[in-house]
This record gives C-alpha cells, sequence and structure tokens, in this order.
C-alpha cells in the first residue's frame, strides 16, 4: 500500500486528507470543503474517525464473521463521521457549512468492501484493465446521464467541482456501499477529483500498468502528473495491490498481502 | 454573474444577464432574447443554466446556430464565446468561468429525479479538463532487445524500458522535460554508461540509456 497527497502547484492549503494502514486492509481518503480552511477540519476528522472506526472492529470481521459485518462496520463508520463533522459545523460558527467526500476501501477475506459519498473515487486495475468501482456524486456525471452533455463535452464544463452529495452538511449521511471480490494482482486506487480532473483515464492505467511493481514510485508518478497537468486543485491518491489470497480463515500472513514499499 | 450580449452591424442592441432557468432565442416576441432577423427562426436556440454551466442547444433551426464559427447542435459556453445568428452576433461573457474559479469542492443540490426519462447506464468517465500545458516531443530508437531497431514514439506520459523482475524503467513525460527512473530489478538502468541510482535523471538529446537488456538513443524535437 502507498498513500500520497499533495496540495498541487496552485493552492496554498491541502482541504484533502487520508489514512491508510496494510496490516488492518483499510484506505481513508477525504477531500473536503468550507470556507476558512473548515474544508481541511472537516476531512480530517471525518478521515480519522472512519479510520478509528474501522481499526476498532478488524478483529471482529477478520475472524470470519462475513461480508455483513464489515460492510456494517463500514457504514457505522461512516455515520459515526457524519455525525462528527455535522455536530462540529453547528458547534463553531466558523465551521458552519462544511463538509467532506469520502471513499473508503476496507479489505477482508477476499474481498473488499467500498464505501463512497461525492465525488471521490475508488478505480480498480485488473489484467491492465482500469474500472471505476464508484459513482461520482457530482452535477457534471447528472448531467451526462439526462443526455444534456456528452462525457465528450465534460472536460468544457464549469461544474467539475460541484458535488451533489457530501458528508457531514445533513443529520444522516446518504452514503454508498458495494463490495467486489479482491484477486490477486488487483491493485485498488483511492482517489480525490485532483487526480481524475488533470489525469485523463487512459493515463492513469499506464502509469499502474508501468509501475504497479513499486507502488510508492507509482503514486508519486500520479501525482506529478496532476501537477504537471495544471495541479489546481489538491491531489491525494492511496494504491493497494494484493499480493496473494486472504481468506478469513487463514490467519497467517494477513499482514503482508499488501505490497510493500520498496 | 454570465452576461450575453446582442450586437449587429458593430452596434449593441441589447445586453442581459443569464439568470433565468432558460433563455429560449428566437424571432417569436415571447423569447428570452428577440432576434428579428429573416435567417433566425422563431424558436432557434435556447441557453439552459445547470449549475455554472450555461448549455447553448439549437432547436432544429433552418440556418443552424453557430459558435466561434464552428456549426453547433450542443455547446458549453466558454467566457468570450460569439454566437452568430443570421447578421446578429451574441456575445457570452463570464470572467468568473475563465478564472477556474469554480475548482474549490463545493456542495449542491441534487438535480431532481427525472420521471420519464430512462436512466442511462453508467456512461463512459468524463474526461478531464483540458490541458493548457504543453510537453515536449521526443523518441526512443532501440539499438539492443526485443525491440531493436524500432522507433517508440515518447508521446504518452510514461513509457516502459527493460525486463520485468530483473531491470525496469521508465521514461516520464514533463513539461519541462524527458525523465528516466529506475522502477525494479537488482542493476541500475545507466545513461551513457553511468548508472543513475534510485532518482529521477533528466534525459538529454543524444543519451545513450541500458537497461535489464534492452537499450535505446534517445532524441528530443527543439522546442
Amino acid at each position: 500500500m502507498a498513500a500520497l497527497t499533495d496540495a498541487g502547484s496552485v493552492r496554498q492549503f491541502n482541504e484533502d486528507a487520508i489514512a491508510a494502514d496494510p496490516d488492518s486492509g483499510i484506505a481513508v481518503l477525504a477531500d473536503g470543503m468550507g470556507g476558512h480552511r473548515a474544508g481541511e477540519v472537516a476531512s480530517r476528522m471525518a478521515a480519522r474517525v472512519v479510520f478509528d472506526h474501522l481499526q476498532s472492529r478488524v478483529i471482529a470481521f477478520r475472524s470470519s464473521a462475513g461480508p455483513h459485518s464489515a460492510l456494517q462496520a463500514l457504514d457505522e463508520s461512516i455515520n459515526r463521521a457524519n455525525k462528527a463533522v455535522f455536530d462540529a459545523s453547528r458547534a463553531q460558527a466558523g465551521h458552519n457549512g462544511m463538509g467532506t467526500t469520502l471513499a473508503v476501501t476496507l479489505f477482508y477475506d477476499n474481498r473488499v468492501a467500498l464505501g463512497h459519498i461525492g465525488d471521490s473515487r475508488v478505480y480498480r486495475l485488473r489484467d491492465g484493465i482500469l474500472t471505476v468501482l464508484t459513482r461520482d456524486d457530482s452535477l457534471l456525471r447528472e448531467e451526462i446521464d439526462r443526455g444534456w452533455i456528452t462525457a465528450g463535452e465534460a472536460g468544457e464544463s464549469h461544474n467539475r467541482s460541484l458535488v451533489t452529495r457530501a458528508l457531514g452538511v445533513e443529520p444522516q449521511a446518504r452514503a454508498h456501499l458495494a463490495e467486489d471480490e479482491a484477486r490477486e494482482g488487483d491493485v485498488y486506487v483511492v482517489c480525490s477529483d485532483g487526480l481524475n480532473d488533470l489525469v485523463n483515464h487512459a493515463d492513469i492505467a499506464l502509469i499502474l500498468c508501468a509501475l504497479h511493481v513499486n507502488l510508492p514510485l507509482a503514486a508519486g508518478h500520479l501525482i506529478q502528473a496532476a501537477k504537471d497537468n495544471g495541479g489546481y486543485d489538491n491531489v491525494s491518491v492511496i494504491l493497494a495491490k494484493v499480493m496473494r489470497p486472504f481468506p478469513a480463515a487463514s490467519r497467517r500472513g494477513w499482514t503482508r498481502w499488501f505490497g510493500r514499499l520498496r | 454573474m454570465a452576461k450575453i450580449v446582442l450586437s449587429t452591424g458593430g452596434t449593441i442592441v441589447q445586453q442581459r444577464f443569464v439568470d433565468t432557468e432558460t433563455i429560449e432565442i428566437g424571432g417569436q416576441a415571447d423569447n428570452g432574447l428577440v432576434i428579428d432577423d429573416p435567417a433566425v427562426d422563431p424558436k432557434h436556440a435556447a441557453i439552459r443554466c445547470v449549475g455554472n454551466d450555461h448549455i447553448l442547444e439549437d432547436l432544429g433551426s433552418r440556418a443552424g446556430t453557430w459558435v466561434n464559427g464552428t456549426r453547433v447542435t450542443r455547446h458549453i459556453l466558454q467566457h468570450g464565446d460569439v454566437v452568430q445568428l443570421g447578421a446578429f452576433y451574441v456575445r457570452y461573457l463570464n470572467p468568473r468561468a475563465a478564472e477556474a474559479d469554480f475548482e474549490r469542492t463545493m456542495l449542491i443540490a441534487e438535480l431532481p429525479r427525472p420521471t420519464d426519462a430512462p436512466r442511462q447506464p453508467a456512461s463512459a468517465n468524463a474526461p478531464p479538463a483540458r490541458s493548457r500545458m504543453r510537453f515536449p516531443s521526443g523518441r526512443a530508437r532501440l539499438t539492443a532487445g526485443a525491440r531493436a531497431g524500432q522507433t517508440v514514439a515518447l508521446d504518452r506520459v510514461i513509457a516502459t524500458f527493460g525486463t520485468p523482475g530483473q531491470g525496469l524503467a521508465v521514461v516520464t513525460r514533463r513539461p519541462h522535460g524527458y525523465f528516466v527512473t529506475h522502477v525494479e530489478g537488482r542493476r541500475r538502468p545507466r545513461v551513457n554508461g553511468a548508472s543513475i541510482g534510485t532518482q529521477p535523471r533528466a534525459l538529454a538529446h543524444g543519451d545513450r540509456v541500458e537497461v535489464g537488456g534492452e537499450a535505446f538513443e534517445f532524441a528530443q524535437d527543439k522546442a
């Protein structure tokens, strides 16, 4: 697993937050929003709450508890983060209206549970093909779905940063939960929109195919490509590679099935 | 707020803000922008506002809707665009959009659910905003290995050389030039006979690179 975040070439501060731990199979990314650096507060708080809650539940769903409990833990963690950000936004005038996107992967028993809200994404590289596993909560996505503009025209749009859902802006989180079968060799990518807004899909795939044997180098090159293309947004990526199967039954070898820093 | 300016023969006829959900354009009096011209249909075109976007759509007109000299059926208006309708010009002004002021993440209400519209499949991903950066142009002439004799255009963000597991390197294309970086394998790539270690190394025209059984000569066009 490799995780990197960068303020980009234009902004002075970074509203993205990441938290990842290969040993527990958790990767969390949040892209905050709100004035006066409140976005930074929201994204950090959300990433921390989700990460801590999942880590406290790792033992439970590793010992065979099955998909239900992993998704449940993910749901709980997102609801807790939502409440934390929502309460904090009401407690302090400067934090009013703050919120954050969220994208989470939780690996367990040869599977991965995915949670997201907003326009942060999870991708999977399998057999050289890069697939988006999440569906953006964004106005751009809706414009395309309704046929008002084509995907090709979207590059001309001014709506790329308008999200239709976020964490911490209402009492109840409206997150999307899903799961995927994780196979040996798969590379999962969790990223903020700073990556996919600045680097096209084919180039992200090309960089991952070329560098999946060296995840830190791959993460560095993805961020470098975003900055080389203008870098006007914060950009964050977490890469997780499945080194070998990790069934719930076998405790042995759990800790090192992710890519190691080489 | 965005503004549209209607002019003909060098004279401004009307100006208005784009402040309603849709602005219909045509010869008929009930349009938001009325253009009295024989080449303009009663309902000729419309501007639809979605978030920060103003989408111009031709409504099947006879003479067509032209933006900056190109006929369009639909077009996301950009600051400074000129729409030609008969002998009239509509200039679209939205300086705020030109400043990339919209890149900060913001929350917006979801669009109301369409009742009848068929839900489209998860279509292709939106491409990134058009890059304004300029990149150099270079190529690698392979002199050893399985691809010896071939020339590889270095026209993408990254290109791989060498042999997986033994010696692998990438050449990255950046705005200020090309760089070669060690990826994996015991033996580091060599440039002009010297090992480059683990850091990226800038390539100069004529450099000879060896990595994992492959060798190439690097060439770069003058900027």
